[in-house]
């Protein structure tokens, strides 16, 4: 009877000792189990497969929803035409926008490419700013503190863990960033067109500048009068890098650069699109693509 | 020679230089000029800076609102007069309104013009309302509230929506994979599916698999299959499961029972059931198949009219601009009185291919054949060939939609 007990009270203390932690993103995903350790049990909703602004609401995703105590989402309008079903769906109010189990990064972030009109008619413009912010590392520990205070929380009783995990995880993440700072450094070339501004985050960080889009508007797919302007674009400003993500087609891309000296790079844009599996590994393989 | 001529030159370009020199400071000044007045605007501007809103203003609460456009283009081997009368043996009579609410007409139709409202009422209700304009009238197609925060993990809705019976009936229009309403859909509820007043309420099970319980009341106003309003009368119960088949095969079942009293006051059974696959081919490609079946036990005096069909679409999404679908309608059980009829009953089916651009998420051209073997029309059963090109827009702040 008392192994019975203490099984029960072993059992029920191993269901309630973690947070269950969604998030649309892998790289949010790979930081919360950092912040939260042992604590926390992450998942991640979206595949680093696919585009992060169409990731399918498939109703399976609405059971892990369903029983989330935490939900992190990127906002800026990423998650607009995927996620707001799933949160109305999935009926747990610990989740729903403005409960105590809802965080949008963000609103921790300071946003760039703003813009200062929208309409349609300029393509699926983000009209909170560039949402793609997870592609620059310095951008890391705000998401760690962000995660790091809403966990607190949620769970007060183990503030000084998540303190104890977040203080080593970045220390950890400055001492990684000198050497990918000192690394990005001796990049000589600097100039890059891409397919969508995926990348603008990283490529401010680090004094790129971007010449132009495939895409000719956001979100409208390439068009031969665009294409023919990107390659002139190109010539005329001695462009060697075009920087493709994983899941758009790859066919433009590759035209343009049996036009001109420029080399196509596949670039992740989320931890994992590269099969990447730790954070470092996704930041160093973007600075690998880029840093010629 | 050689000498004098180097020193010219020379002189020539320090001049040059000297002039040059004059030019940018010239310029330098203009802009400390421009300089100058910008900055006397900004002062200007900033000390005029101060919190100017309006006292009362509750801009920031306006709904999300969306305008929905449909229309068409239609060719059909059959007059308007003609189409306008036609019968689905078993299902839709003459003597019945016309029922034909879209693409009646060979040549131009506008459908509908749509707007949809959304929008957060406080921390425990969200409200949905979309008013359906076509040109003949103004239609209330749906107007609820819906809880955001019960515990246990309990949805309620209530207002007038559209019943989550079946896969289909609770989608609008405009994102069905096909233009036309399913065989079946038609036949049992009519162009508008389950639409009615009343309460809904949902559970999500805590489980891994998603497992979803609906019930809901119903006034049951629909006349095709319910209609005694004596008093509420519809009661509808579903099970929906999903389970994923590694990363990019999701599948989706359902089984629905709808109860009611049909206008001889007497009841009305339905039962469907409902199956999708999607295989994910890539962010913007994807496979989709999805059947649904249903069957009506209506009770009049003395006998029970039994009834069923089912449609099976396959969608094949190319990319983000093009997809291609192809569906298959069938009346399967026809056993009700159709002795009125002196031309063959048997075999109602129907067959629709389509093809879509869109050249944006928010329009969508859409161009479809439909072999119609499934009407009798002025009193002979009549194939119908029918080609369509349509246009839908959704414009403005337009929600993502379910799966």
């Amino acid at each position: 009877m008392k192994k019975i007990l203490t099984l029960l009270i072993l059992l029920s203390s191993l269901a309630s000792a973690s947070l269950r932690v969604e998030t649309t993103y892998t790289t949010f995903g790979a930081i919360a189990q950092k912040v939260g350790g042992d604590l926390v049990s992450v998942h991640v909703l979206g595949s680093a497969k696919y585009d992060p602004h169409f990731i399918v609401p498939k109703p399976s995703l609405l059971s892990k929803l369903h029983r989330a105590d935490l939900l992190i989402m990127n906002g800026g309008g990423l998650e607009l035409g995927w996620l707001p079903p799933l949160i109305r769906g999935a009926n747990n109010r610990n989740i729903q926008n403005g409960a105590k189990g809802f965080l949008d990064i963000s609103h921790f972030i300071p946003l760039i490419d703003i813009p200062t009109s929208v309409s349609r008619g300029f393509g699926d413009v983000h009209a909170q700013g560039n949402p793609h912010y997870t592609t620059d590392p310095h951008m890391v520990p705000l998401i760690a503190k962000a995660i790091a205070a809403k966990l607190e929380v949620l769970d007060s009783d183990n503030t000084p863990v998540y303190e104890k995990n977040l203080d080593s995880f970045l220390q950890q993440w400055t001492t990684y960033l000198q050497t990918l700072d000192a690394k990005m450094k001796t990049c000589k070339d600097k100039k890059v067109v891409q397919y969508h501004e995926l990348f603008n985050y990283f490529l401010r960080r680090y004094d790129y500048k971007s010449f132009g889009n495939i895409e000719p508007l956001p979100g409208i797919a390439p068009s031969s009068k665009h294409t023919i302007a990107i390659i002139n674009t190109i010539k005329k400003n001695h462009i060697k890098l075009i920087l493709q993500d994983v899941y758009h087609e790859k066919k433009t891309a590759k035209f343009i650069a049996s036009k001109t000296d420029a080399t196509v790079v596949i670039v992740p844009h989320d931890m994992g699109a590269d099969g990447s599996t730790t954070l470092e590994g996704f930041y160093n393989n973007i600075a690998k693509q880029l840093c010629r | 020679m050689k000498k004098r001529l180097i020193f010219s030159l020379l002189a020539a370009t320090s001049l040059y230089a000297d002039a040059q020199m004059d030019a940018m400071k010239e310029q330098l000044n203009e802009q400390k000029e421009a300089t100058a007045i910008l900055e006397a605007k900004l002062n200007n501007l900033e000390s005029k800076n101060t919190n100017q809103s309006a006292s009362f203003s509750q801009n920031a609460y306006l709904p999300d609102m969306a305008f929905i456009l449909n229309m068409s283009a239609v060719g059909r081997d059959v007059n308007n007069d003609d189409y306008a009368n036609y019968e689905l043996p078993g299902f839709i009579d003459t003597p019945d309104t016309p029922d034909l609410p879209f693409n009646a007409n060979r040549g131009f139709n506008f459908n509908y013009a749509e707007v949809a409202l959304h929008s957060v009422v406080d921390p425990y209700f969200e409200a949905f309302a979309i008013f359906h304009i076509s040109p003949d009238e103004l239609e209330i197609e749906e107007a609820f509230v819906q809880t955001t925060s019960l515990p246990y993990s309990f949805r309620i809705k209530a207002g007038k929506f559209k019943s989550s019976f079946g896969r289909l009936n609770d989608k609008h229009h405009h994102v069905w994979n096909f233009d036309s309403q399913p065989l079946i859909y038609k036949g049992l509820f009519g162009p508008d599916g389950i639409s009615d007043a009343g309460i809904q309420l949902q559970w999500v099970a805590p489980t891994d698999t998603y497992l979803m319980f609906g019930a809901e009341a119903m006034q049951g106003v629909n006349e095709r299959s319910f209609g005694d309003t004596s008093k509420n009368n519809l009661y509808i119960a579903y099970l929906k499961s999903s389970i994923d088949v590694g990363e990019d095969l999701s599948i989706l079942g359902g089984l629905s029972y709808a109860h009611g009293k049909n206008t001889t006051d007497n009841p009305t059974d339905i039962y469907g059931a409902d199956l999708t696959f999607r295989e994910q081919l890539g962010s913007y490609s994807a496979l989709i198949w999805q059947s649904e079946y249903l069957q009506r036990n209506k009770a009049l005096v003395p006998t029970t009219d039994k009834q069923a069909g089912l449609y099976s679409e396959l969608v094949y999404q190319y990319n983000n601009n093009y997809s291609f679908g192809a569906r298959y309608d069938r009346i399967t059980k026809n056993e009700t009185d159709l002795s009125a009829f002196n031309t063959d009953t048997g075999d109602l089916d129907r067959y629709t291919a389509k093809m879509d651009y869109k050249p944006f998420p928010m329009s969508r051209l859409r161009l479809s054949y439909t072999y119609d073997r499934s009407k009798v029309i002025a009193g002979e059963r009549k194939d119908i060939n029918e080609v369509m090109l349509s246009l839908n827009i959704a414009a403005g702040a337009h929600g993502a939609h379910d799966y």
